[in-house]
């Protein structure tokens, strides 16, 4: 409840600073000209400028957080495509006469098609690799623009740019990319809270969880990345109009620094950070460059390490650090240290579980007791390690399937396998007549094969109801939508899902603030929620107690019964097994040993045997 | 091109090859061990030639040079120490995100350090009096100092090849690189292997900048310079690789100076680079004769 308050009291707190940056940034003009009345060695127009750079660095700021906030992303070429749009308008001036207006309605479909081709080459690697990829485009674009004299005017660039009338007045100019500025804003903001948006908080939270339910992740980090490079395309756009110039230096790979300093500044986390950042950069890097001009870097620099080494999360984590301060003061526990009992899955309400809809296989043409999942002949090794060698196993609909062996007899290698997290050497894995074999994660997971992991896999920053809501999304081809409220989304369903799994209570903390016990129990919603036909569950019950194991287990077996869903786990605990499984498969160093019903693999001596060894090898 | 513009060209891109091959080695070196891409390599780099500019202008050119390189290396070392220990040490851990904007900010504050400590200007330096002057070789003059600066780089890759293969601290080196978890169950005092590390990859960047600081003009834009072309080496050859150092070091020495070579491509030299930086990534992400990551 504690915790449910205090989000309502922060998104209070958010819209009222987003509403006084408004109002603030409304009243720059007015401001700056009561300023220059009582201060006569002021000059309104000094500041009226000033406020306009604001501006622009706000949206070229907000732009570069769609990817480095919301999706995680280092991107190093952010400045070459805001250089691109300022050479857009520039260019097109310059060349054809072109009205800047117009130039500025080009900037970001340039920007936006130079960004979509550089980032299929840019995603082609990750993390580091593409920060280096996108360091690699950027200089790129800067040499050609340095040295074809010819086409961009080299390193002098294209100066004199000329524009309306109506715009040559400072105040009109001010408002004129206040306004230009806050659509674009307005239209990002949008795009974060949709189910695009909510995608993009699922990749960066953890990427192979949100493969597991179904996003493609290249093609959003793509998307994002064109998008971002859209809106850097409007931001230069503007910069060459106000200051009717584009320039080389503009797309130095250094140049990045101005938008990642200000994002860190405002806070990365909250949608209107940057913008805010922005306001703040600007005024102290006046503030410091008249006074201090020579050691300018210094303190910039100084600024950013703090930041980053003390205070990640930017002004915009400033409340957040006051209030750990002053409870830390108080010896209170600070709320952050919440955590759950463990124990949800104990109030588990079987009955509801069943009543849900939400948990629905979707219907596949395979019947009740036909082969649903066929692997034939599947072979990996790791360097000379052979961790599945000519593995045959059939699944059929309705079962459930149990995978058991000692350690290292390469179950969670088959697992990784079938969802496609590794690539076999040879094989063919056929899930419902369609062959998956080397399909990526995503495509396995939308034709209908869910995961629970055996480490736990959820989105550790987004809430507990978030995670359900977000796995729903993701799993019925919804995130592709960039417009809608993601978290208005399917929030009855999941709810009732974390109702009937017990964790209701916990709905709004953080994921990663729940116990061990309590996450798994999301892990297993989240496989549940997926409405997957075939559940893969890799150690299900690890770290549960023994009464959480039997309910946790009783709960999937209702489940599975009910809702027609195939199970196909692996445990260790044996109690489990024989309680839960209808067919045994049998694991021993990559092979398959043996497969029957429980009481027949139970009697098979060579099963004893294996299990056997293993025992003296632990004696040792 | 005839045979005997070829040769020019070709020494002329090792010369080039020599001082990035010194400069990519350590970035690559702390890359390998420590999982870090020092952004502040430049910086250390260009500390170090601002360092053996000045000391050099005071004691005369022969005496300067060696005693600059001495003065640099400590520098550079000492700087490079006071970062390991006050801001590597609390990124390790984080997210790559977390180590290149600290890193960054490094950039930053060195970059205006120097300018506070040495000024705006460019400054030049004299070659050490036995490498001044040229010599003929198949009708074209060919500055001494280049084959002064291959050489260097020759003895500089013997030297970190037997450290890292004939001593106790490479052995460790190559076990942080090829296994860093199995290094913290060893009992190796991890803490001082990095700083070590660190320092020996700050001493490479301070012999390249030292090495390049007579060929060229030393200026405030040393270090972005640099860095580009380090990244760009280290990932053509592989991070954390060695031997892929010399071989990126090579081809894009070379590229530069054939790419400068005639009217056609040489405003295009620095763009082929990246072009083969891009295209080295999207084949072969962890480089020619790096090891890809699991």
């Amino acid at each position: 409840m504690i915790a449910v308050l205090r989000i309502a009291r922060d998104a209070r707190v958010r819209w009222t600073l987003a509403g006084l940056l408004v109002l603030f940034a409304v009243a720059v003009p007015p401001l700056a000209g009561l300023y220059e009345m009582s201060n006569p060695d002021a000059s309104a127009k000094f500041y009226i400028f000033l406020g306009t750079e604001a501006l622009v660095l706000a949206l070229w700021a907000v732009s570069y957080n769609l990817m480095l906030g919301y999706a995680g992303m280092v991107s190093f070429a952010h400045a070459a495509y805001y250089g691109i749009g300022a050479y857009t308008v520039a260019l097109l001036f310059q060349d054809f006469h072109t009205p800047v207006l117009l130039g500025l309605v080009a900037a970001p479909v340039a920007t936006a098609a130079i960004g979509l081709l550089t980032g299929i080459v840019a995603l082609r690697a990750v993390r580091l690799y593409f920060s280096l990829l996108t360091l690699a485009i950027s200089q790129l674009v800067y040499s050609i623009a340095f040295n074809a004299y010819g086409f961009t005017g080299g390193d002098n660039g294209i100066h004199n740019i000329v524009i309306p009338d109506a715009l040559s007045d400072y105040t009109t100019m001010y408002y004129f990319v206040g306004a230009v500025v806050a659509v674009c804003l307005v239209l990002m903001f949008l795009l974060t809270r949709s189910p695009f948006g909510a995608a993009l908080l699922a990749i960066k939270e953890n990427r192979e969880r949100a493969r597991s339910i179904g996003i493609n992740v290249r093609a959003y980090e793509l998307a994002v990345f064109t998008i971002s490079a859209m809106f850097a395309g409007v931001a230069g756009g503007l910069y060459a109009i106000y200051q009717q110039q584009a320039f080389p230096e503009m797309m130095y790979w250094t140049a990045n620094a101005q938008p990642v300093v200000v994002a860190l500044l405002g806070g990365i986390g909250a949608f209107l950070g940057p913008a805010f950042g922005a306001f703040v950069y600007t005024e102290l890097s006046n503030l410091l460059s008249s006074n201090f001009p020579n050691q300018f870097d210094v303190l910039l620099g100084a600024i950013v390490l703090v930041v980053v080494l003390i205070v990640p999360g930017g002004f915009a984590s400033l409340p957040n650090l006051f209030t750990s301060l002053r409870s830390r003061f108080r010896h209170e526990t600070a709320e952050s240290e919440v955590e759950s009992s463990g124990e949800s899955i104990a109030h588990a309400d079987l009955g509801k579980v069943v009543r849900i809809e939400a948990i629905q296989a979707e219907p596949l043409a395979v019947e009740r007791g036909e082969p649903l999942l066929v692997v034939e002949g599947l072979y990996r090794s790791f360097g000379g390690l052979r961790a599945v060698q000519d593995v045959n196993l059939t699944v059929h609909a309705g079962d459930r399937h149990a995978i058991i062996g000692p350690n290292g007899a390469g179950k969670s290698t088959l697992f990784n396998l079938i969802t496609g997290r590794l690539k076999p050497d040879a094989g063919r894995v056929t899930f419902a007549g369609r062959n998956i074999t080397g399909k990526p994660p995503h495509a396995i997971a939308r034709a209908g094969i869910g995961r629970a992991f055996q480490i736990t896999m959820i989105f550790p920053r987004l809430t507990v109801l978030q995670n359900l809501q977000y796995a729903i999304l993701a799993h019925r081809g919804y995130t592709a939508r960039p417009f809608g409220f993601a978290d208005g989304m399917f929030r009855d369903e999941a709810m009732e899902l974390l109702e009937a799994v017990g964790l209701d209570r916990y709905a709004d903390l953080a994921a990663g603030q729940l116990s061990h016990g309590d996450q798994r129990a999301i892990e297993l919603a989240i496989s549940l929620a997926l409405g997957s036909r075939l559940v893969l569950l890799d150690e299900p019950t690890a770290g549960m107690s023994a009464f959480e194991t039997q309910k946790a287990m009783e709960l999937v077996r209702r489940v599975a019964q009910e809702k027609h869903l195939t199970l196909l786990f692996c445990e260790h605990d044996m109690e489990v097994v024989f309680g839960t499984a209808r067919t045994v498969t049998v694991m021993h160093m990559g092979h398959v040993l043996t497969e029957g019903t429980p009481d027949e693999v139970r009697g098979n001596p060579e099963v004893k045997k294996v299990y056997l060894g293993e025992l003296e090898e632990a004696a040792v | 091109m005839n045979a005997s513009q070829f040769l020019l060209f070709a020494i002329g891109g090792l010369a080039n090859a020599a001082y990035l091959f010194i400069v990519a080695a350590g970035l690559s070196l702390v890359f390998g061990a420590l999982r870090v891409i020092n952004m502040a390599h430049g910086s250390l780099y260009m500390i170090a030639a601002f360092v053996c500019v000045v000391v050099a202008n005071t004691l005369g050119a022969t005496l300067g040079f060696w005693g600059g390189l001495v003065a640099a290396v400590l520098v550079a070392g000492a700087v490079g120490a006071l970062i390991e220990i006050v801001v590597l040490r609390r990124v390790y851990r984080q997210e790559h995100l977390v180590q290149l904007l600290g890193t960054y900010a490094l950039t930053l504050i060195i970059a205006g350090l120097v300018r506070i400590v040495f000024g705006p200007d460019y400054r030049t330096m004299k070659a050490p009096g036995l490498f001044t002057g040229s010599v003929q070789l198949a009708g074209h003059s060919y500055a001494l100092y280049s084959f002064f600066m291959i050489g260097a780089a020759i003895v500089i890759a013997a030297g970190v090849y037997l450290m890292l293969y004939r001593t106790a601290l490479g052995r460790n080196i190559r076990a942080a690189v090829s296994d860093p978890e199995l290094l913290n169950a060893s009992g190796i005092n991890v803490a001082r292997l990095f700083t070590t590390v660190f320092v020996i990859g700050a001493a490479l960047a301070a012999l390249g900048g030292v090495i390049v600081a007579p060929s060229q003009a030393v200026g405030l834009t040393m270090d972005t310079d640099i860095l580009v072309l380090a990244f760009a080496i280290s990932v053509i050859g592989g991070l954390g690789s060695i031997v892929g150092s010399v071989v990126g070091a090579l081809i894009v020495g070379e590229v530069i100076s054939f790419g400068l070579a005639n009217s056609y491509t040489n405003q295009f030299a620095l763009a082929f680079v990246f072009i083969i930086m891009a295209v080295v990534l999207v084949i072969r992400p962890w480089g020619l004769f790096g090891a890809a990551e699991q």
